[in-house]
């Protein structure tokens, strides 16, 4: 049993025509389901939980990255399979999937081919794609073993599992390989002498793969979620893996 | 860096690329970067890897990875280095140990002692330690076992 949810955003009527189109699709490859619409008056948690309660299988959001972001904490507390239906802009994680668009994403949801891939989890709230820790002077204890730390002033972080759209480094992210990435940036405090070594073709940018991770710092400091969550340090990050199961197409980037 | 697939989504290209450790003509290794230890931070501990690894800034404790290290020219290490092979262009305060080959640069820095299957050394590169390569020691141990094998003859024929 198929329950789908539909993002805010999609109540426009600019999406109707397109939106019965995908419903009718879905009903002819036979997997047609419960439609609920999300609102921030609804408690998604619930609506879940609820849905589980009376046999659904497999949830499917309907929306961009931020609608999928919005539930992972919520599935992955049940046994469910999570689908995607992208539709207008900001799809990387579907995109990073295989799903390449509202018309691709529904044979691709009848084909069912299922991956179970890891979450992040920073202190009890799960992520998908990455959490960001702004400028600042955090100490980061990797695998209880070593520590890094800013050599002048201070960096940004950027801990991810599947590659988020902001970072640019050419890295391959795999959110199978049982581990997240550390991607550590220098901020513009950095020394001229830094931005000439650069030039050079030295890389900057630090990234270290890890399982157990310790962010602390002197004085709290902020931490952000995917799902726009805000945490104050000290945050333990670890991977949780194959967390995850969930619907993906043959041109998945891992 | 080498492209190794393009795949288009959502009418846009995506190159993905995959760090190489080392040219072609450094070393005959391709395999994808694990870790990057960039200029801009400090690492003070054990650090033990299982893929490659890049240094490009500093490093205290130790250090260890079963496949390739690169010590990028402005790197400074304080620890005991372990690794399947290494390509040094910057400094290394510790004993280096290495199974496969140790390469270093004319910017090499090199206080402490080595031990590695094969070593080059590039003129320029400065050294202080004792070195013991992998076929002095074959060599030696073959010598033993030689050794042994003629008194066990002799004893033999006595």
């Amino acid at each position: 049993m198929y329950l789908y949810l539909y993002d805010s955003f999609l109540n426009s009527s600019k999406h109707t025509k397109m939106l019965a189109r995908v419903e009718m699709r879905l009903t002819d490859l036979g997997i047609g389901g419960k439609i609920a619409r999300l609102s921030p008056l609804k408690n998604i948690r619930e609506l879940i939980k609820d849905e589980v309660k009376n046999g659904v299988k497999t949830v499917v959001a309907v929306g961009n990255d931020k609608t999928v972001i919005q539930i992972v904490n919520d599935i992955a507390e049940h046994a469910v399979t999570l689908g995607i239906i992208p539709v207008g802009k900001n799809n990387k994680i579907a995109a990073a999937l295989g799903i390449s668009g509202t018309d691709e994403a529904c044979p691709i949801l009848s084909a069912r081919k299922l991956e179970k891939i890891d979450l992040g989890k920073a202190n009890n709230t799960y992520f998908l794609s990455d959490i960001f820790v702004p400028k600042s002077n955090v100490t980061l204890l990797c695998e209880n073993r070593y520590e890094i730390r800013p050599e002048k002033g201070e960096f940004e972080v950027f801990i991810c599992n599947i590659k988020p759209d902001h970072v640019t480094e050419d890295y391959v992210f795999s959110p199978k390989d049982g581990m997240l990435e550390a991607v550590i940036n220098p901020t513009n405090t950095v020394p001229a002498s830094f931005l000439r070594r650069a030039r050079q073709g030295e890389k900057k940018t630090t990234i270290v793969p890890f399982k157990k991770l310790l962010i602390k710092s002197r004085t709290p400091q902020e931490i952000i979620t995917d799902g726009n969550k805000i945490l104050k340090t000290p945050v333990e990050v670890s991977i949780v893996p194959k967390k995850l199961k969930i619907i993906v197409g043959k041109e998945r980037i891992f | 860096m080498t492209t190794v697939l393009n795949k288009s989504y959502n009418n846009h290209t995506i190159i993905r690329k995959k760090y190489t450790m080392f040219k072609k003509d450094d070393l005959s290794y391709e395999d994808n970067v694990e870790t990057i230890i960039g200029p801009s931070v400090q690492v003070e501990g054990d650090f033990n890897a299982a893929g490659d690894v890049i240094v490009e800034g500093v490093v205290s404790g130790s250090l260890k990875t079963e496949k390739n290290l690169k010590v990028g020219q402005n790197a400074k290490i304080y620890a005991n280095v372990v690794a399947g092979s290494a390509h040094v262009s910057g400094e290394i305060h510790g004993n280096i140990k290495v199974d496969g080959s140790l390469e270093l640069t004319s910017t090499a820095k090199i206080y402490g002692d080595i031990k590695t299957d094969t070593l080059a050394i590039a003129s320029g590169a400065c050294f202080h330690g004792k070195c013991a390569s992998g076929e002095e020691k074959k060599r030696a141990t073959s010598r033993k076992n030689d050794g042994k094998k003629s008194e066990e003859t002799d004893e033999k024929e006595s």
